[in-house]
């Protein structure tokens, strides 16, 4: 079918030839894939390949009818620029001025360019003239490559590869951030077409190694198993390049030792590499990711440990005692253990914890969120079965704001249901907080009184004693100086604004 | 700096930007309106408005971006037109692509990239600036972290240290508050004060009225026309804000939460408001 077997017959010793133009290929090809794939142009470029089918036949028919004779290879590549260059710019066209959008317009644009070839070629008409290996187009071949092609590649590869280096600066910065671009002065209009420009030139060079279908794969892959590999635009290049070389080489041996073509397996080893990337690359593989996972400690395991040092009896808990009353693996509480260790949350003595300052403040606020979610729950008519249970759910939902609210819904409650005592927020980060959340036996200083709180005898700047509270913790108690109380309900309460002052 | 009295005499300098009678259209209703107003320099200004008010063709204007119909845009006395570089942008972080491969330096030293041909190479002292930059804005231990291992606050901060590094006088934000939690909010708002502090003009779009007053030395309400420049005591005032929001009834109610917070701030201190 394709003499491939005749072919290595008669270019024994000249896999020289096959091996620079494919390594030139794979070099050009992923450099300029790492804008595209940045600039999330994969499927233009796609498009760019096939539609330039059509301008090669264009450029060869053209000139075959015009000037006779066979036509020339530039013919036929200035056919190919041509084409691509029209799909990107009709593309574009229908983008701006239809309310098609991008990828709809490639899909339109580049399927119709190469049909349009593809009837043409079929006419008795033009067939007659044409002698183009359709096949060749289709998965390319990089074993026949003429004089002139490999010259064509190593002119491409370095015009490219030049363009790159020396607008490195505006090509990276317009793919990152166009609008900063243009605000210093950057044509990112120019740099686009720069780039649109350039990327014809090496789709037309890749066909021939791989064909229309696959290029896009020698452009796209390499690219992004570096993309997986690297945090930097330089190394990203530098990676794709070597990636693509190795690719090539591989699967071009792979074709060689297996009789296969070459293009293919060029291709199967990329996305193979790919595969690997994507499984195994340090940072961003999944592997990584998945033992990054499993080896980070969750939020609630620590809380839970948290939780339970609080609630032991005694200061110092035996790491053992903590691992039968959380119900998580053993080795997640050791590793919540030292993360809290870490956090100065919990101070390690052997077998042993105890909670630091912080370590406590931090537990109170827990079981402070706790208790008071069991004792939301319980008006909401929970079952008491399934109280405790879903309020250790919930008690990790524990922001400030939150807390707050179910604090001052339940009218500062001082005990759950189950007659614990609610700890006070000691997170509150000025001195200042509201009278109804002050317990029995606190002394404060009034710091304003607001309107609500107007007819009662509180005065701003008089220290207060609280009393304990009556009729169900609904009526707030306060002792003034002069031995007078004053009560208030919840509304007063809020309104007046103290200045919490250290018991004793 | 020691010495300049810090009254009208220091505020009355020099403008920033100085826009005379822009409009701006892309069909047949413009988007900005016979624009006159001349931004002050080393001040926090807050754009704002309701949505498709013009805010975003504002900011275009002052980075040269859009032809004007009518009127003109100066920066520092020139025409924008002709000044590239002297306006840094922050983008919105929206716009961005976070897991491009580019490390917090290197954004840095995007801010040079104005200041060399595009062949030349940065120099060593193009990346001292951008470490340096990075120093203010406390993020030189995440020098070599790629920019999307950043919490919202941080990656603010690079852009920021990228402006810096710019040497822009005058930078432009587009929504930076915009969700971003409210530790992060202070942290980016630190940054702000920060930048003015050290002489900048801080242009920022902003859509949150309630801290607005708080935020901004001064506000431009803006709906298509320019409806107010001035300190916010004077834009935040019930009959104006009426105007541009057209009874929005969310806008009332944070009106009303602003109206009671600046009275309550403003007795204490700041006696000698004109």
């Amino acid at each position: 079918m394709y003499e491939f077997f005749e072919n290595l017959q008669l270019q024994q010793g000249h896999f020289i030839r096959p091996l620079v133009a494919g390594t030139l290929v794979a070099i050009v090809c992923s450099v300029i894939g790492c804008f595209i794939i940045l600039r999330r142009m994969s499927f233009l470029a796609d498009a760019i390949a096939h539609s330039m089918f059509s301008g090669v036949i264009a450029g060869y028919l053209l000139t075959k009818m015009v000037l006779g004779g066979d036509a020339p290879l530039a013919a036929m590549l200035i056919g190919a620029l041509l084409a691509g260059i029209a799909t990107v710019a009709l593309v574009g066209f229908v983008t701006r001025f239809s309310r098609i959008k991008q990828d709809t317009a490639i899909g339109i644009m580049y399927t119709g360019i190469f049909a349009l070839g593809a009837f043409v070629i079929s006419l008795d008409y033009f067939s007659r003239l044409i002698h183009i290996d359709i096949y060749h187009y289709v998965v390319g071949n990089v074993l026949t490559v003429p004089d002139e092609q490999l010259w064509l590649l190593a002119i491409v590869t370095s015009v490219v590869v030049g363009v790159v280096i020396l607008f490195f600066r505006p090509l990276q910065l317009t793919s990152f951030d166009p609008v900063m671009a243009a605000s210093i002065g950057i044509p990112v209009l120019a740099v686009e077409y720069l780039l649109t420009v350039c990327t014809s030139l090496v789709v037309v060079s890749g066909v021939q190694i791989v064909g229309v279908i696959l290029v896009v794969a020698l452009i796209i892959s390499p690219a992004a198993t570096a993309y997986l590999l690297t945090d930097r635009l330089s190394r990203m290049i530098w990676t794709a390049v070597g990636v693509a070389a190795l690719g090539f080489w591989g699967g071009f041996a792979l074709a060689i030792y297996s009789g296969g073509s070459p293009g293919p397996a060029v291709v199967v080893v990329m996305t193979v590499f790919f595969l690997l990337a994507l499984a195994f690359a340090p940072r961003y593989g999944l592997l990584a990711d998945w033992i990054r996972k499993s080896s980070s400690v969750p939020q609630e395991i620590m809380e839970d440990v948290l939780g339970s040092v609080l609630r032991s009896p005694g200061e110092r808990v035996a790491i053992t005692n903590i691992e039968t009353n959380v119900t998580s693996p053993n080795m997640k509480i050791r590793r919540a253990i030292n993360m809290l260790a870490r956090q100065d949350l919990l101070e390690i003595d052997d077998d042993h914890v105890t909670l630091t300052n912080d370590g406590r403040i931090e537990a109170n606020r827990l079981v402070r969120a706790h208790r008071l979610w069991e004792t939301y729950l319980e008006q909401t008519g929970m079952s008491p079965v399934e109280l405790h249970e879903k309020a250790h759910q919930l008690e990790h939902i524990s922001d400030r704001a939150t807390v707050d609210y179910l604090d001052d819904k339940l009218g500062h409650p001082i005990a759950d249901p189950h007659g614990s005592e609610i700890p006070v927020d000691q997170t509150a980060d000025s001195a200042e907080v509201l009278c109804s959340v002050l317990r029995d036996g606190d002394r404060a200083e009034i710091v304003q009184v607001g309107s609500v709180a107007k007819s009662t005898n509180l005065q701003a700047g008089a220290l207060i004693e609280m009393g304990p509270r009556l009729e169900n913790g609904k009526i707030w108690q306060v002792r003034l100086p002069d031995g007078s109380t004053c009560q208030l309900n919840h509304d007063q309460a809020d309104a007046v604004t103290v200045k919490f002052l250290k018991n004793g | 700096m020691a010495g300049i009295p810090e009254t009208e005499v220091h505020e009355a300098t020099e403008a920033a930007v100085k826009i005379k009678n822009l409009t701006v259209s892309y069909g047949p209703v413009p988007a900005l309106l016979d624009i006159t107003v001349e931004i002050p320099a080393g001040k926090l200004i807050g754009i704002i408005g309701p949505n498709g008010s013009g805010k975003s063709t504002l900011i275009k204007s002052i980075l040269g971006f859009v032809r004007a119909d009518v009127g003109s845009v100066e920066v520092f006395g020139k025409d924008v037109a002709l000044v590239k570089g002297r306006v840094a942008y922050v983008p919105q972080r929206g716009t961005v692509d976070w897991d491009f491969p580019v490390t917090v330096r290197e954004v840095a030293a995007m801010g040079r990239y104005g200041k060399r041909r595009w062949w030349q190479d940065l120099t060593k002292a193009d990346f001292r600036l951008a470490d340096e930059a990075l120093e203010k804005v406390r993020m030189s231990e995440f020098a070599n972290r790629q920019i999307g291992q950043l919490s919202g606050g941080q990656q603010q901060r690079v852009f920021m240290a990228r402006a810096l590094t710019q040497n822009a006088d005058i930078l432009l934000l587009d929504e930076p508050f915009a969700g971003v939690d409210a530790a992060t909010e202070r942290a980016i708002l630190d940054v702000l004060q920060e930048t003015k502090a050290s002489g900048k003009t801080v242009v920022v779009v902003h859509h949150d009225l309630a801290t607005a007053a708080e935020y901004f030395d001064y506000l431009l309400l803006l709906k298509q026309r320019l409806f107010g420049f001035g300190k916010p005591q004077q834009i935040l005032d019930p009959q104006l804000l009426a105007d541009v929001y057209e009874g929005n009834m969310k806008v009332f109610a944070e009106l009303a939460e602003i109206t009671s917070s600046t009275a309550k701030s403003s007795h204490p201190g700041n006696g000698g408001a004109s």
